[in-house]
Parts: structure tokens; C-alpha cells; sequence
């Protein structure tokens, strides 16, 4: 079974790098067989994934019983035995839904390509590069190799915006690369310092051992060495990049100290959060995402900034729970910041796409709040329910947001590819000259701004109502951002689509759509209908074992190791060390 | 048919306009003639579902009669034993009925999310007021959906717009949108029957908003005028600030609760087993048919202070159900506790307890969405501007159906309200109701005159339920609906036939379009309230009396002789007055008097009779919607819409209920109805209402009729008013002032902060590093990397020129120096061993 996840994933991920080889064998003149075959290379990528994760041949993917709450579809072989790197992935309920949230995004920005005329193979060689990446991002599990698919996504995307973009392309560019550069910098240091401090011997760990996947020989080494120091010997520290091990350590046991976890979190959360981005780290996405072609707009708006969203939850939390905790109203006032923030940049943009971005800044601080809500404490008895639905909805959101600014992209795009601008007063009475067009603005600006029936709201909703129980303020404040949302979205459609006539240049070119754009514009706006009524069949069922499990064990630790306050952590720890040894016995006297 | 065929019946009549929409929405522009242009399928849709709703209906009288029941006329409502419902029970889940209210039926149609405990579900709730609103919605939409179909019939061809003139100086000319018209009403009907069944107040959420977007497309109808495309902006945004407090409302309710549903429910978990899950009614009212309690969860999230102690005070090694037995055991002790700060006292007359302001912050949150949905002060600004939509519209949406829905909300809501609540609920709609009267009067617009009177009349609702009428709210909403709509769609009718909305250019159309004028009348004396007292009236004379009467009987009550408690009353019985001075205002202006245009008078004509007959229609309806069979026909004597009302009374709304907190106590609804009161509450209040509404017809009469009184005159006379009431309070000055342009000039604050501040401070320091760069360019490579090569180069050559004297030639020296060597080698190494090994 193993060997048979490790080709279905590495032909899910890598799949895309081999088109790229290929498509750098056509002719250059050729430039419809570039197209073709990044579009078939993305399909091919979808119904992949699809088998995989949906179909029987692959698993399917397993959410109903207890397994579900864990790794699936896992494989781990070393990669480079000396610094244990493994060549380690799988999904689970968080990863499974933004894989497949990629490969239909790639598939549509791949559709929405034709609209790139200059180097076109060029363009498709990268844009293949980044699916590879972004794929491997969402799934890989060792931490090194995280990092590696982080940086491949990087590189593409620095030439897609540098080279294919607007006027100020190269501005844009460099500002979208030093600031990522920035943000992996700092998690490089996090990861070398989480490295270096974990030690898969400690006894301690025995017992999550097995839910960690480890290669055989390592595991095999770790075992030993846990024996060993029982037996009072010195052992040398086996250290790992296995996230899922990182996350038992800083769970289960005190390699990695308080003051160790809370930077490791900051200097993490940093680094995501500028991908997310969120205030004020965000200044790079509006630039970006001026000068980015339109595809590229997409695959940034719907899959790059959940990478950041993924990073925390993934990585930030479970492994950090120390710097969670303690940072929690910091995370949950960023998350408000960015989403009161964003509304009222976007409220006085000028700019189409610049509106869009910004209201992309907006979005995301939802996901950072739903993350952020840390409200199983002792005042509420540790129930975790509040925040699973926070976390839940933070989930629902990336995805939705995905769904809904992809589309929102697109649909810029389509515009802009008529008339050559993007001046807001500049436009109006595009209902009358573009009818279809107009209903599927219409009914996707609508999931943007929360309306009910549609993807965006759910993910609001759900992040909005667990915030309660944590902060009333926060609540408050966050409810209220809905009205800056309907503001700017309907001040925006009124400039735009309604109104008596065109005022802008070109109004000649305002032809009704194609069927290419009508059919990425009418997918993406079915998802955003189909996901908004039912948002359990098609996303919260495979996300909520998982993010359960992943929540109910941080507020255990909560419980014992943070809370109550009179006692101290140390203290915590060892009797979550003593209770897991109980459980050992009772599991061994039967 | 059994009760449990009800959810499907009803779900079905709910998706039907759904079907119609999408339908529409495909395959609309492509309808030809035998399809009416599409107009055929938005009517079939919302018809069938009338009938469905009339099946409904039958059914529920088959189980459920209306009147007979004893607790009818109680003076302390019990809960009946409550019938027995058979166990619908479905794939989706079961339906039983809350032991705390009347027969109900609860159940789930899917799920929208589980987290943990906390469900999100899609349900229904169905009692008699949910079949009452399902056939009032169908039967006016239908007649709606009729009357359309002439009304718009102009858009079937290709439109110019007069009021769009475009910038070469030309009328716009446009494709007619006939079919999305009628794809919009679709969606709307859809919406708004969601609305009405929905199980949940989260599912009421969803459709709340859904049908505040059908408003929003059916105001900006005519995209092509900016007017129309501001109004529903702003009809849209004016409802959100509404919707943020109810969302409020709904986190206070869901932190503390853990349930959004209405109803009981049973459902069945992952694991098989049943679970009964309370609703929202029976976790605030334990006791079926008693006090609202606070709480459990609004306690605990109160007194969080105090479950983090319960919680520290346990070994650690307590697991979650040991946990919370150890909280519940204290729940009751923190719940009487009280708060610092005195024994002010909440029901039940204990001290405020715990939670409690939860509970009010929840009612308070829920009630700021019906403020905004149903037009009340002060977010009242955009239901006038809301006229810009065609008049259909105006009819269904603003304000028969889903300008009402505030108030079916706050009825719905009313066991979970607070004497607190209550008051201001009272209060909003008290000033509500005065303030869009005195504005009503000056209006020209006609369309305006009635918009201002249906915020009025939702006002005598709200001030209705806050005073604890409950049926005498919800009994003027369905009165109101009726003849709201008939004299909106006669509005229309005459506008059809004038292309004006402005009375100033009307007046004589009687003898043009007497259909039309005479239907009008009608739903004037109803509005008014018209009747001879004690015998017979017309709809609106039951429902405005029932909210007289309250109002009286509460201001009455020993507790409230306040000024509050009398204001309440007054301003009703005033507003009634000015009710029926304007209506009649409106009437005269209209079709009396000498035609004042007489182009537009020459070209008028009757509306064909597709727009006649549902005027006609609903003239019945208005007349005699809220009448009683007479007594003497066995149970048939109890078939009434009160008495069908009666049934979904919110348990307990028939005691009263004192406040100590506030010192008022509301009286049970049902006392004022009381023979012994006959005397001392209903004959004055009956008097004094007919003679209100009397005299302000006397006065129109005088004034618009006879002429005695120049209006000019009147003008002059009270300028100061008169241009207040013309520029509507202010109101939109006020909020422009004090919101929008706060709000525009943050938003430029913060788009120019990421300009200038956060990018400058980036490019600022791209800028110093290019700098830097560079000057370390100049200084490090050029100076300090060049010339420190160069010079251990120069100093390597010179130190080789020098060390050319050591090159000397003569052995002796060269001994010497091997000497030395080895002997400094000597030390060097036994003074390193010595430091490492020396010890």
C-alpha cells in the first residue's frame, strides 16, 4: 500500500514538472501545443487527484471513522539518511481539500492562459513549475522538504509576475520576492532551530512513535536510543524533520522549552503570515497582483496565499502550542486588523484589481482569526467545540476565498483583456453589453461579499460565531466588518456593471464573452453556489475529524500543561508524562 | 393526510420558485409567447405553491381546529397537553413538538456543519403561524405575479428609459427585461417562504439575507438611473447594519446555547444513537409553559471566572463528564447568585442573575435585524428610496412580505424576550410609527405616502409585540398585508395610467379609472380602521383595535402609570388620526378634485384586467380577512385567523409578566378581551379609535375635498414643520454626516497609510540599502577588500625584500638559525601539551 500512495502522490506532484520537460521539448513557434499540453497536464492532474483522494482506487478518502482524524495515504523513504530529511508525504483532512482546491484552480488558470500571447512556452514551463511546488507544499510532511517545494514556488512566481506582467512588473516582482524571501529566511531559522532541539529518543515519545511514520531505520534508532537512555546511558540526539514527530515533541514532551516554542512560533507565524499576508505585512499581494497576469492572479489570490493559512495550521500550532497560547490575542487582533483594514483600503481604491487585492487582505484576516481563537481554556471547561468551529470555519474560508477570488481575478481579467484598464469610474453599463458576463460578476462578487447560499459565507459565518466565546470585542468588531464588505462590493457593481452606458476608452471591444471564459467563469461559480448550500458534503465532513482531533489534543495540553495557572508548566508536563504512562499500562495489562 | 406530510408539502411549495428561478435563469430569453415570455412559469411556480400552502393548511385544521380549545380565553395560560402529532419522522431526522409551546413541528432537512456538539442544520419549524404566513405570502405574491404580468408588460419590448438620458443628449434604449423581472419575484418568493419555515434562527439568517438581495435587485431594477442603483445600495447597506446586530444577537445566542433551533429536536448521531437536542424555546423556558429562565450556558459564560475555579479546583486527571457534573452542580447557586451591584431583578422576580444580560443582549442583537429588515427608527431611511423599484415590488417586497418579516422575526422570537426588550421594542416602534406618519403627510410622491405608512404600520406592529400583543401584532401584519398591498398595486394602476408618481399631477381619476378608485377607497377605510363599532369593520378596525387595546391595558396597569407607558398609548391613538388624515390626503389628491394635468389626464385609462381583478382580489381580502364566522356554528364559530393565531402563542405570553428591574409589569394579552374589562378598556378604546380615524378623514376631507382650508395656507402657516417633515427629520443629512463621510475619509486613511507609510517605509528601505550598497561598494571593495589586498600584497613584497638579508650565504648563520628554530619549536609544543594534557 505504501509503495502505491508514493506513486500516486509523486505522480500527483511531480506530474506537472514532467509536462514542463515536455513542453520545453515542442517548438517554440508552436505555441497552441504549449498550451494544449499545460492544459492537458493540469486535467490530467485533477483527475488524479480525484482518483485518489475520491475514488476507490486510491483509498478513497477515508472520513468517517476514527483513522480519519489522522495522516492518510502516507509514505516515507530517506532522502538524506545524514540529516534524517525523508522523502515523507501524505494528507489528512486539512490537506486533502487544498490539494484538490489547487488542481481545479490550476486547471482553470490553464484554461484562462490563452490570453498570455509573449514567450508562451516559457510561461507554461513555469507555470507548471509552480503547480509541482504548490502541490508539494500542501502535502509534503517532512519539514526540509516543505521548505524545498516552498522556495520551488517562489522562483516560477517571480518570473510569471516579472516577466509577464504589467508596466511595473519588475517593482512588483522584487517586492513579491524580497518579502517571501524575508518570511523563509525567518523559517529557516525556526526550522534549524526546532531541528537542532528535537531528540526522537526521549523517552517520553514512545508512545506516539507510531503516529509519527517514521523510516524504518530511523524508528528503529530511535527506539534504541530511548531504551538505551533508559537504561542510563548517554545517547547522542537523534534529531528530525518529521513534522508530525515535531508536533508529538512539542506536545508530549519538554525538548522544546517554553521560550524555545514561543520564538520558534513567532518567527514561524511571520513568515506565513506574510504569504497570508496580513497587516501590515501585506503591502506586497495589491502590487502583485496589479502587475500579475491574470492567470497568475488567480493561482496567487486562490492557492499561494493558503499557503500561509496551511503553514499555521499545519505547523505553527501543533508544534508550537507554547507560542499559540501565549500569542492568541496577538493572532486574533491581527486576524480583526487585517479584516477592518483591508475593507476600508478597499473601499478607496481606484483600481479594479487593486479593490480585489485588498479585499483578498480583508478575507484572509478571517483565517487568521478562526486559527487564532484559542477558547478551550478553563473557563469553558475545555470545550473545544467553539474553537473546532473557529478552526473549521478558518478552513471553509481559505477554501471558499479560493473558489470566490480565483473568480474574481478572472473576471477582472476578462475585462481588462477588452478595454486595457482597470479604472473603476471608468467603466459602467457592462450589464447591457455583456449580459452573461454580468450575472456570473454578479453572483460571484456576491460570494465575496457573504452572502448566504454562497461559498463566502459559510467560512465568515462560522469564524464570526466562534469568536464569542473567546473575546466579545473581537466578535463585535469582526461582525461589523460584513458592512465595509457589502460597501465596497456594491459601490464597486454599481461603477462597474450598472448604469446607462460605458464611460471608458475601447468601448467597442466590450464583446460578450467566449465560451472558454464563460465556462471557467460558470465552473467557478457553480463551486461557489455548491459549496455555499452544502457546505458539509463538500468540505467540512473530510476537514472535521481531523482539525477535531488536531484541536482536542492542544486543549488537553492546554489543560494540563497552561492551565490552571497556579501550577507550573514544568509541572504540567510531567503529569501529562505520568498520565500517558498510565494509559501505557492499562493498554498493556490486558 | 397526517401533520408529517406538512414539512414536505410546505419544502416543496418553497423550492417550487426556486425551480421557477433557475428555470428562468437557463432557459428565459429563449421563452417564447406560449411560455407569456416566461411570466407563465414564475406564476405557475408561486400558484402551485399556494396551493400547496392551501393543502397545508387543511390538513392542519383536520388535526389541529383552531378556537374550542379551552386555554383559549384563560386568564393564565397552561401548556395544553399538547396534541398528539404522530412521530413524522424522516430520513432527516424526527418531529415531535416543544412541550413548551403550542402544536409544533420540528425536524432538520440536512446538515450544514458538526462541530462537536454544535450543529448547523437546515430545518423547519411549522405551526399555525408558519401555515398562516405560508398562504398569506402565496396568495398576495400570486395576485402579485398576475398583475405583474400587466404591469410590466411594456418591457417586453424593446424600453426607452426617459429618465436615463445618455451623454449624446438621447433617451437610453434598452432590451425589455421582462423574464428577469419575473426571475427575480421567483428568487424573492423562494427567499421569503424559506424564511418563513425555517427551523433555526441561523436558517433564518441565510434567507433573511436572501431575500434582502432579492430587494436589492428588484429596487436597482431599472439599472440604467443612478437613483435606483443608490437605493438599492443603500436599502442593501442599511439592512447589513441591521444584520451586524443580529449576528451579535446570534453569537450571544450560540455561545450560550449551543442550538440555533427553534423547536425540540431528535436526530441521530454518527454513532446511531439517539440524541435529544432542546431547542432555543425550551432551554430559555424549562418549564413548559413557564418563566424565561437564564440559561444554563448564559450563566456559565458569565460566570467564567467562576468555572475556571471549579475547574482548577479538580484533580487533573478528571475527565470531561466529571468536569461538567461538577460545573451543572453549581449552574443554579451562580444563576440566583446575582451580580454586584444590587437586587434589581430579572423574571421570575429573583435578582438579575447571571447571564442575564446575555439574554438581553441576544433579544436586543435579534430585535436590531427586524429594526433594519422592517424599516423601524432608526434605520428606516431606506425603505422610501426603496420606491424606486416597480410598484409590483413595492407591493410584495416592501411591504406585504418581507418588511413584515421583522416583525413575523420578533413574533417568532417573542418567548426568548426580556421585559427589557421588550420595552425598547416598544419604544422603537412607538417613535417608528410617529415619526413616518408626520412624514407621510407632506409627501407628493404617491408611492412615498405609502412607503412612510407601511413604516408606521410596522410600527403599530413592533409597539403590538413590545407592549406583549402578541396577536394583536401579528394579526396587523397579516391585516396590513392584505390592504398595504391592494393600495400599492392601486397606486400602481394609477401610475400606469398617468406615468407619474407625483399627485400634484393627478387629482380626478376617479371617473378615468373607477376600478381602480374605488379598490383604493377600500383599503383606505381599512387602513383607517373603519367600522360601526361593536358590529362589523373593515380588516384593519380588528387589528388596530387589538394593538389600542393593549397599548391601554398596559398603560392602564397599576405598575406602569408612567410617562412611558402613556406616551406608548397616546402616540398609537394620535398616529391613528394622522393615519387616516393622510391616507385620505392621498385618495382626494388623487381622484378627486379637478384633473391639475390635463395631458396626463386626457391619456389616462383604466388597467386591463389582468391588473383589475387581483386589485379586486385582495379588495376582498382587506374587507374581510380578519372576521369571525358568527357564533352558533358548532366549531366552525372558531374558524377565524385570530383564533389561528391563538394556537402558536408563545407559552406564557398570557401571564403577566412583572419586571422588577424596570417596575413594569405586562399585562396577559387576553385581559383587555375579558368581559369584566368590556367596559373599562374596549368601549373607550373602540370610541376613541373610531373617532380618531374619523377625524382625520374629516380633516383630508376639509382640507383636500372641500377646499374649506387652503393646504397652502396650512403650508405657510407651519413653514418651519413643514420643511422638516419635508426633508424627512434629516435623516439621511444626519447620516451622511455622521457615518458615510467618517467612513470615506478612513477609508482614504488607510489606502493612503499602505501608500505612504508602509510602502514608503519598504521602499525606504530598499532605497537605503541601494544606497548602502553603494557606498559600501565604494568604501569596503574600493578601500577597505582592493586596498587591504594591495596592501598585503606591497606588504608581503616589501617583507620578502627585507628578508632577502637573511639570505646571507654563510652557513654559520644559517646553524644559528636552525638553533633557534628548533628550540622555539620545543617550547611552542611542550607548552601546548602542557595546556591540554598538562593536567
Amino acid at each position: 500500500m505504501v509503495t502505491t500512495y508514493l506513486v500516486l502522490l509523486s505522480a500527483i506532484v511531480f506530474l506537472p514538472a514532467v509536462a514542463a520537460v515536455l513542453v520545453l521539448c515542442v517548438p517554440k513557434e508552436n505555441v497552441e501545443a504549449s498550451r494544449r499540453l499545460t492544459f492537458g497536464a493540469t486535467v490530467v492532474v485533477l483527475a488524479l487527484t480525484i482518483l485518489t483522494f475520491l475514488t476507490p482506487l486510491g483509498g478513497p478518502f477515508d472520513y468517517q471513522t476514527e483513522a480519519a482524524a489522522g495522516m492518510q495515504y502516507v509514505f516515507s523513504v530517506p532522502w538524506i539518511p545524514s540529516f534524517h530529511i525523508a522523502y515523507f508525504m501524505g494528507a489528512d483532512g486539512i490537506s486533502m481539500p487544498l490539494v484538490m482546491l489547487t488542481a481545479v484552480i490550476c486547471v482553470l488558470a490553464a484554461g484562462a492562459s490563452w490570453s498570455v500571447t509573449t514567450h508562451v512556452k516559457a510561461y507554461c514551463v513555469l507555470f507548471l513549475l509552480l503547480e509541482t511546488g504548490m502541490l508539494g507544499v500542501f502535502l509534503a510532511l517532512d519539514f526540509f522538504l516543505f521548505y524545498v517545494f516552498w522556495e520551488v514556488v517562489l522562483l516560477p512566481m517571480y518570473f510569471l509576475i516579472g516577466v509577464w506582467g504589467g508596466p511595473r512588473r519588475e517593482y512588483a516582482a522584487i517586492k513579491f520576492f524580497l518579502y517571501t524571501l524575508a518570511g523563509s529566511v525567518l523559517m529557516l531559522i525556526a526550522i534549524l532551530m526546532l531541528y537542532f532541539a528535537s531528540d526522537l529518543t526521549d523517552p517520553a515519545l514512545r508512545p506516539f512513535l507510531g503516529k509519527c511514520y517514521l523510516p524504518e531505520a530511523v524508528q528503529a534508532q530511535a527506539e534504541a536510543g530511548m531504551t538505551a537512555r533508559a537504561a542510563g546511558q548517554t545517547v547522542a540526539p537523534l534529531h528530525t524533520f518529521n513534522l508530525l514527530a515535531l508536533a508529538q515533541i512539542g506536545q508530549q514532551t519538554q525538548q522544546l522549552g517554553e521560550n524555545l516554542q514561543w520564538w520558534a512560533f513567532l518567527l514561524l507565524f511571520i513568515g506565513f503570515v506574510i504569504k497570508l499576508p496580513s497587516v501590515p505585512v501585506h503591502t506586497w499581494l495589491p502590487d502583485a497582483h496589479v502587475e500579475a497576469p491574470t492567470p497568475i492572479s488567480m493561482i496567487l489570490a486562490a492557492i499561494l496565499l493558503k499557503m500561509g493559512g496551511y503553514g499555521i495550521l499545519r505547523i505553527c500550532y501543533p508544534i508550537c502550542p507554547h507560542g499559540g497560547y501565549d500569542l492568541a490575542l496577538f493572532v486574533c487582533v491581527l486576524g480583526v486588523v487585517s479584516m477592518v483594514y483591508g475593507a476600508f483600503a478597499a473601499l478607496a481604491q481606484k483600481d479594479f484589481k487593486r479593490l480585489v487585492a485588498y479585499s483578498s487582505v480583508s478575507h484572509m484576516g478571517y483565517v487568521v482569526l478562526g486559527l487564532g481563537v484559542w477558547s478551550a481554556t478553563a473557563g469553558t471547561a475545555f470545550n473545544t467545540d467553539y474553537w473546532n468551529m473557529g478552526v473549521q470555519g478558518a478552513m471553509f474560508q481559505m477554501i471558499g476565498h479560493g473558489i470566490s477570488s480565483a473568480g474574481m481575478f478572472f473576471l477582472v481579467g476578462v475585462v481588462y483583456d477588452r478595454v486595457h484598464h482597470r479604472e473603476l469610474d471608468a467603466f459602467g453599463g457592462l450589464f447591457g453589453r455583456m449580459p452573461v458576463y454580468t450575472a456570473l460578476s454578479i453572483g460571484i462578487f456576491f460570494a465575496s461579499l457573504g452572502l448566504p447560499g454562497l461559498c463566502g459565507f459559510i467560512g465568515e459565518i462560522l469564524v464570526v460565531l466562534s469568536v464569542w466565546n473567546y473575546s466579545y470585542a473581537l466578535a463585535v468588531i469582526s461582525a461589523t466588518v460584513m458592512i465595509l464588505t457589502a460597501a465596497y462590493i456594491l459601490w464597486m457593481i454599481q461603477r462597474v456593471y450598472l448604469g446607462g452606458e460605458y464611460k471608458g476608452p475601447h468601448g467597442d471591444a466590450l464583446t460578450p464573452t467566449t465560451l472558454r471564459e464563460n465556462a471557467i467563469g460558470g465552473v467557478l461559480f457553480a463551486l461557489t453556489i455548491l459549496f455555499g448550500v452544502f457546505p458539509n458534503t463538500f468540505l467540512l465532513r473530510y476537514v472535521d475529524k481531523t482539525v477535531t482531533r488536531q484541536v482536542n489534543d492542544l486543549a488537553q495540553w492546554t489543560r494540563l500543561v497552561k492551565e490552571p495557572a497556579q501550577q507550573a508548566s514544568v509541572d504540567g508536563q510531567a503529569a501529562l508524562e505520568a498520565r500517558v504512562n498510565v494509559d501505557l499500562a492499562k493498554a498493556q495489562t490486558p | 393526510m397526517e401533520p408529517s406530510a406538512l414539512p414536505w408539502l410546505l419544502g416543496l411549495a418553497t423550492l417550487l420558485p426556486l425551480a421557477s428561478f433557475f428555470f428562468l435563469l437557463l432557459f428565459g430569453p429563449r421563452l417564447g409567447k406560449a411560455w407569456g415570455d416566461g411570466a407563465y412559469v414564475a406564476t405557475g411556480a408561486i400558484a402551485a405553491a399556494g396551493v400547496l400552502s392551501a393543502i397545508s393548511l387543511l390538513i392542519w385544521l383536520g388535526h389541529h381546529f383552531p378556537g374550542g380549545e379551552p386555554e383559549a380565553h384563560a386568564a393564565q395560560a397552561v401548556s395544553a397537553p399538547a396534541p398528539h402529532t404522530g412521530a413524522a419522522d424522516a430520513a432527516v431526522g424526527s418531529d415531535g413538538h416543544a412541550a413548551a409551546s403550542g402544536p409544533s413541528y420540528a425536524g432538520d432537512y440536512y446538515l450544514l456543519g458538526q462541530f462537536g456538539k454544535l450543529r448547523l442544520s437546515i430545518g423547519y419549524y411549522i405551526d399555525s403561524l408558519t401555515i398562516c404566513m405560508f398562504c398569506l405570502v402565496t396568495v398576495i405574491a400570486t395576485c402579485i405575479h398576475f398583475y405583474a404580468m400587466g404591469y410590466m408588460h411594456d418591457e417586453q419590448r424593446e424600453v426607452t428609459d426617459r429618465e436615463v438620458t445618455l451623454r449624446d443628449g438621447t433617451y437610453l434604449t434598452r432590451r425589455g427585461r421582462y423574464v428577469r423581472f419575473f426571475q427575480y419575484l421567483s428568487l424573492f418568493s423562494f427567499s421569503m417562504l424559506g424564511l418563513v419555515l425555517a427551523g433555526n434562527i441561523f436558517m433564518v439568517f441565510v434567507f433573511w439575507e436572501l431575500v434582502g438581495i432579492c430587494s436589492y435587485f428588484l429596487i436597482g431594477f431599472y439599472i440604467e438611473r443612478p437613483s435606483a442603483c443608490c437605493a438599492a445600495n443603500k436599502a442593501f447597506i442599511v439592512n447589513r447594519v441591521g444584520d451586524v446586530g443580529m449576528i451579535v444577537g446570534l453569537m450571544a445566542l450560540w455561545g450560550g446555547l449551543g442550538t440555533f433551533a427553534f423547536g425540540d429536536l431528535t436526530h441521530i448521531d454518527a454513532d446511531g444513537a439517539r440524541r435529544h437536542e432542546p431547542g432555543i424555546f425550551s432551554l430559555v423556558r424549562p418549564v413548559p409553559g413557564g418563566p424565561l429562565r437564564v440559561p444554563d450556558g448564559m450563566v456559565r459564560l458569565s460566570a467564567h471566572r467562576e468555572v475556571a475555579q471549579v475547574v482548577d479546583g479538580l484533580d487533573r486527571q478528571a475527565d470531561q463528564a466529571e468536569i461538567e457534573r461538577a460545573i451543572a452542580a453549581r449552574v443554579p447557586q451562580w444563576r440566583d447568585g446575582g451580580q454586584e451591584g444590587g437586587p434589581d431583578g430579572g423574571p421570575g422576580g429573583g435578582p438579575s442573575p447571571r447571564g442575564y444580560a446575555l439574554l438581553v443582549v441576544a433579544g436586543i442583537g435579534i430585535f436590531c435585524g427586524c429594526v433594519g429588515k422592517s424599516a423601524q427608527f432608526p434605520l428606516h431611511v431606506w425603505l422610501p428610496d426603496a420606491m424606486e423599484g416597480p410598484t409590483p415590488v413595492s407591493a410584495l417586497v416592501h411591504s406585504a412580505t418581507m418588511v413584515a418579516a421583522g416583525v413575523y422575526l420578533v413574533g417568532r422570537f417573542f418567548p426568548v424576550f426580556t421585559p427589557e426588550v421588550l420595552l425598547v421594542i416598544a419604544l422603537v416602534g412607538c417613535l417608528t410609527l410617529f415619526m413616518a406618519a408626520t412624514i407621510a403627510i407632506t409627501a407628493t410622491d404617491i408611492k412615498r405616502v405609502l412607503a412612510y405608512s407601511t413604516v408606521s404600520q410596522l410600527g403599530y406592529m413592533m409597539l403590538a409585540l413590545g407592549v406583549g400583543g402578541w396577536v394583536a401584532g401579528l394579526l396587523h401584519l397579516i391585516t396590513h398585508a392584505f390592504f398595504k398591498s391592494l393600495l400599492f398595486l392601486c397606486s400602481g394602476s394609477v401610475i400606469h395610467a398617468v406615468h407619474t408618481n407625483d399627485m400634484r399631477l393627478m387629482g380626478g381619476l376617479r371617473k378615468k379609472m373607477p376600478i381602480t378608485a374605488y379598490t383604493m377607497l377600500i383599503g383606505c377605510l381599512a387602513i383607517a380602521g373603519i367600522s360601526v363599532p361593536f358590529v362589523i369593520g373593515l380588516s384593519g378596525y380588528y387589528s388596530k383595535d387589538r394593538v389600542l387595546e393593549q397599548a391601554y391595558s398596559f398603560m392602564m396597569h397599576a405598575d406602569n402609570r408612567n410617562f412611558l407607558a402613556s406616551l406608548l398609548f397616546y402616540t398609537a391613538a394620535g398616529g391613528a388620526m394622522i393615519t387616516a388624515f393622510y391616507m385620505f390626503r392621498m385618495w382626494y389628491l388623487t381622484f378627486v378634485g379637478e384633473p391639475r394635468d390635463a395631458d396626463r389626464y386626457a391619456h389616462a385609462h383604466e388597467s386591463p384586467r389582468v391588473m383589475t381583478v387581483p386589485l379586486m382580489i385582495l379588495a376582498v381580502f382587506a374587507v374581510a380577512v380578519a372576521w369571525s364566522p358568527p357564533g352558533g356554528l358548532g366549531r366552525w364559530s372558531g374558524l377565524s385567523v385570530v383564533n389561528l393565531l391563538e394556537q402558536s402563542r408563545p407559552p406564557h405570553t398570557l401571564a403577566d409578566v412583572a419586571s422588577p428591574g424596570l417596575g413594569m409589569t405586562w399585562p396577559n394579552e387576553h385581559f383587555a378581551h375579558e368581559p369584566s374589562q368590556h367596559a373599562t378598556i374596549v368601549v373607550p378604546v373602540t370610541w376613541l379609535a373610531t373617532l380618531t380615524a374619523w377625524a382625520g378623514i374629516a380633516l383630508a376631507t376639509v382640507i383636500y375635498a372641500l377646499g374649506y382650508i387652503q393646504a397652502d395656507e396650512v403650508r405657510r402657516y407651519f413653514s418651519r414643520t413643514h420643511r422638516f417633515l419635508l426633508n424627512k427629520w434629516w435623516f439621511d443629512e444626519l447620516y451622511a454626516l455622521a457615518f458615510i463621510r467618517p467612513v470615506q475619509a478612513v477609508a482614504r486613511l488607510s489606502a493612503a497609510l499602505d501608500r505612504r507609510l508602509l510602502d514608503g517605509l519598504i521602499d525606504g528601505v530598499a532605497r537605503w540599502t541601494n544606497r548602502l550598497a553603494k557606498v559600501w561598494d565604494r568604501v569596503a571593495d574600493s578601500l577597505i577588500v582592493d586596498g587591504s589586498l594591495v596592501g598585503f600584497a606591497t606588504s608581503i613584497y616589501r617583507f620578502g625584500v627585507r628578508l632577502q638579508r637573511v639570505q646571507t650565504g654563510r652557513l654559520r648563520d644559517y646553524v644559528v638559525y636552525v638553533a633557534a628554530g628548533a628550540l622555539a619549536i620545543f617550547v611552542a609544543i611542550s607548552f601546548f601539551r602542557g595546556f591540554y594534557w598538562g593536567g
